[in-house]
């Protein structure tokens, strides 16, 4: 479970706010989509979520534990897979995804066949042993993903998850963040692409210049557009996104 | 030829971030005054160091003036600028023609390998006046005024100084450029760019090794005379290691003269040499060496059961990521050649000339001091000093946040403390430090013989006071991380942390230097001195480190 609660951030010495005043409940047993055009302060919000930037104001919890007052308790609960696969180009596939288990304490006797599955499920396990600078950005992308998923987190939190993937890989992403939320847990991703929330979410929110526009299920927001007129240019410019 | 200067001048416009036109925005105006300042910082930082080594050149003068040796001194600025022109050359040439980021986009230009190689060259020279500037200019100098010197010894001056760092700098770049050619066929080249950087400056080390065994072995009387009673002998000694720096001392020496003039025709005409030869293996060898040196092979094989088991070994996740950091020092070429070779050669370099000198038979002028106990305290702390100057010039610490760049965000979302992470950037530099202060302690070893009691002070106070050094670049790192680069060029060449970490090393140096000198006369208390200076100062930093540098590094947002 997410709760953020009037969460607000600014850029330029206050003169310019990307995200503005910004409360959400994500339940568990949920996938929650949060929908944008670029540049709407998605990424900003996902940040602050997972402690890469410090909120201005407000306050975020994780599964209960608060980022700002007991980050490495809320951090343990998610697994996060950024926008722009930068990762350490130098180490292999295997090296990584052993590190990223040591960081998050993934027990030795579950690591070496969580490590093998994951890899199969994503077609890389030919490429586990080479160095990340010979992948290719989908590739990157992938074994971000797997590092994400490999302590077996309650939340999943994925910015633009869908970038880069081949369809194969982007159809099982979608199956199992399926499985994940039926499951009981929470997945918590942003896309600018309006035909993928449709597919994947129970609930979205939409996001426009910093703030968010709008809370609820696919209908709500569909039916909501035909009353509301700005809500109703957003959603256009979306779907022609899409 | 005008491509030629058209490239010259954006590269040195990228690098030294300087242009008129955009010097009139009175936004980038406000950029390059606080660049001046920090400039200015620097150089007033440094004066104090360069004040005392023209006192010891004009004390040198004096006291060989008499015997007829004071061109010895020019040799002196001379064959150290040369060293370092080469030592630094073999670096740069690696780092600027072959691992910077726009060094493979200009292969899609229409420019010939020279015209690329050429104004890369002049660039490098540029950056080598820097260099040699703070150790040239004095002892010039010195000699000029004591000497009471001409209009022909100023204008020589000026174009020795133009012109000595050509040769050294051809001699790094020859077999560099071939070296990498062929290092660019293997399919591991990252690994292959450093051992082939290793190899080359092994190869000049070897080089001098027999040419300066070459030289008479033995100290007999004879030759100690025809050393000091020759007029300038001891210039001729001095530069055995760079032959062509004895032509341009002795032109100096001889200023106004036509012996001088000859002189000068020579020293111009080697360099001139070096300088053709380097443009004809650079011409030949460059581009092949350049082309696809980025690209990266793979073999995409599926690992055995045996290779999860051992790959997928579970540690401590302070180990984990201390791990991390030394893999990527090691197997990144920018960082390793600038961190972690700087760490183990340097105390090769700055030893193998007394090392040859003395098994030439030359008696250092410190030989008999060793035996007294201020001798031995002296030489205590000189090693030492010459540790900090070390480990400040590697900037394992005052690079480690700036490394990261846009990977920075991965350490602000793992849940791994800052404390953890900060100590295992401590700790992974701390193994390198130690790795190169036992290479300096055993170098020492060789050239000055010393009792057991002695080594293991040595020891001690060396694997103490490594430690706030590394504190003191972590927490300069933390202070202004450069973590905004495109290639890792940047976050160590255009870094200034790198500049601070090694101020901070070299003020330390002369307070300890100072320190001992002054007031600690025997070994074990100046052992002891060290030690609970160096104990204090690094739990001193350490908890800056670990309270305001905490709080600042949660502050730091990529």
């Amino acid at each position: 479970m997410i709760e953020i609660n009037g969460v607000s951030k600014s850029y330029n010495r206050a003169t310019v706010k990307a995200v503005d005043n910004v409360s959400l409940t994500v339940n568990n047993g949920e996938i929650f989509g949060f929908l944008g055009p670029n540049g709407a302060g998605k990424t900003t919000l996902i940040k602050m979520i997972t402690g890469i930037l410090n909120a201005d104001a407000g306050s975020i919890r994780i599964n209960g534990y608060n980022i700002s007052e007991d980050p490495i308790s809320a951090k343990m609960q998610f697994g996060f897979v950024p926008d722009d696969p930068n990762i350490f180009a130098r180490l292999s596939g295997i090296e990584y995804l052993n590190f990223i288990a040591d960081i998050y304490q993934v027990p030795g006797s579950q690591r070496g066949s969580r490590i093998k599955q994951l890899l199969q499920r994503f077609d890389m396990l030919n490429a586990a042993g080479d160095r990340i600078q010979s992948y290719s950005h989908g590739m990157k992308q992938k074994i971000v993903v797997i590092g994400a998923l490999l302590h077996d987190p309650p939340v999943w939190i994925l910015d633009e998850p869908m970038t880069g993937l081949d369809p194969r890989s982007s159809f099982d992403l979608k199956e199992m963040m399926r499985e994940h939320a039926d499951a009981g847990k929470t997945v918590f991703f942003s896309t600018h692409v309006l035909d993928v929330a449709e597919k994947v979410c129970d609930r979205l929110a939409i996001i426009n210049k910093g703030k968010v526009i709008f809370c609820g299920s696919m209908q709500e927001i569909r039916a909501h557009a035909r009353e509301n007129e700005s809500l109703e240019n957003l959603f256009l410019e979306l779907t022609e996104d899409a | 030829m005008h491509r030629f200067g058209a490239l010259l001048k954006i590269l040195l416009i990228n690098y030294f971030g300087i242009s008129v036109r955009q010097l009139r925005d009175p936004v980038n105006r406000k950029e390059y005054l606080k660049k001046l300042g920090l400039g200015l910082i620097i150089v007033v930082a440094l004066a104090p160091t360069i004040v005392l080594y023209t006192n010891i050149l004009i004390k040198g003068y004096e006291v060989l003036a008499p015997l007829g040796q004071a061109g010895a001194i020019l040799t002196l600025g001379m064959v150290l600028v040369s060293a370092l022109v080469f030592f630094f050359g073999v670096f740069y040439v690696v780092s600027l023609f072959y691992f910077a980021a726009d060094a493979e986009s200009l292969l899609a230009l229409p420019l010939r390998a020279w015209q690329v190689l050429g104004a890369r060259f002049c660039l490098l020279l540029c950056y080598e006046y820097l260099t040699a500037l703070p150790f040239l200019l004095p002892p010039l100098i010195v000699y000029g005024v004591k000497s009471g010197a001409g209009l022909s010894y100023w204008l020589m001056a000026l174009l020795g100084f133009l012109v000595i760092p050509v040769l050294p700098l051809s001699l790094a770049a020859i077999p560099t450029t071939i070296v990498m050619r062929f290092a660019n066929l293997s399919r591991r080249k990252d690994m292959f760019k450093i051992v082939g950087s290793i190899f080359v400056i092994a190869l000049v080390i070897a080089y001098q090794f027999f040419f300066q065994n070459a030289a008479p072995q033995n100290m007999d009387p004879e030759f100690l005379q025809r050393l000091f009673t020759q007029r300038n002998g001891l210039m001729d000694q001095l530069s055995g290691v760079f032959p062509s720096t004895r032509y341009l001392g002795l032109a100096l020496v001889d200023a106004g003269k036509l012996i001088g003039l000859l002189n000068l025709a020579i020293f111009m005409l080697v360099s001139f040499l070096g300088l053709i030869l380097a443009w004809f293996v650079g011409e030949k060898f460059y581009y092949q060496g350049l082309m696809g040196s980025s690209e990266t092979s793979a073999r995409r094989k599926v690992l055995s059961h045996k290779d999860y088991q051992k790959l997928t070994n579970p540690s401590s996740a302070l180990f984990a990521y201390m791990l991390k950091e030394i893999r990527l020092l090691l197997r990144t070429p920018t960082y390793f050649m600038n961190s972690v070779m700087t760490n183990l050669l340097a105390p090769l370099l700055i030893l193998l000339p007394f090392y040859l000198q003395s098994r030439r038979g030359i008696t250092m002028p410190w030989s008999n001091l060793m035996n007294t106990p201020q001798g031995q305290s002296t030489l205590l702390v000189a090693v030492v000093a010459i540790i900090l100057f070390i480990t400040g010039s590697n900037a394992m610490t005052a690079t480690a946040i700036s490394r990261e760049g846009k990977e920075f965000y991965i350490s602000r979302f793992i849940p791994l403390s800052y404390k953890q992470q900060i100590s295992a950037k401590i700790l992974s530099a701390y193994i390198f430090g130690v790795i190169g202060a036992l290479m300096m302690i055993v170098a020492s070893r060789i050239l000055f013989p010393q009792s057991v009691l002695f080594m293991v002070l040595l020891l001690g106070v060396s694997l103490v006071a490594i430690i706030p050094i590394l504190e003191a670049g972590l927490l300069i790192d933390i202070l202004r991380p450069k973590l905004e680069w495109e290639n890792e060029q940047q976050a160590f060449k255009q870094n200034l942390n790198v500049l601070f970490s090694l101020l901070f090393a070299l003020i330390i140096a002369g307070v300890i230097v100072y320190m001992v000198i002054t007031f600690f006369h025997s070994l074990l208390w100046a052992a002891l001195f060290m030690l609970t200076f160096f104990t204090v100062l690094a739990a001193l930093l350490y908890y800056l480190l670990m309270n305001w540098g905490i709080t600042l590094y949660q502050e730091l947002e990529s």
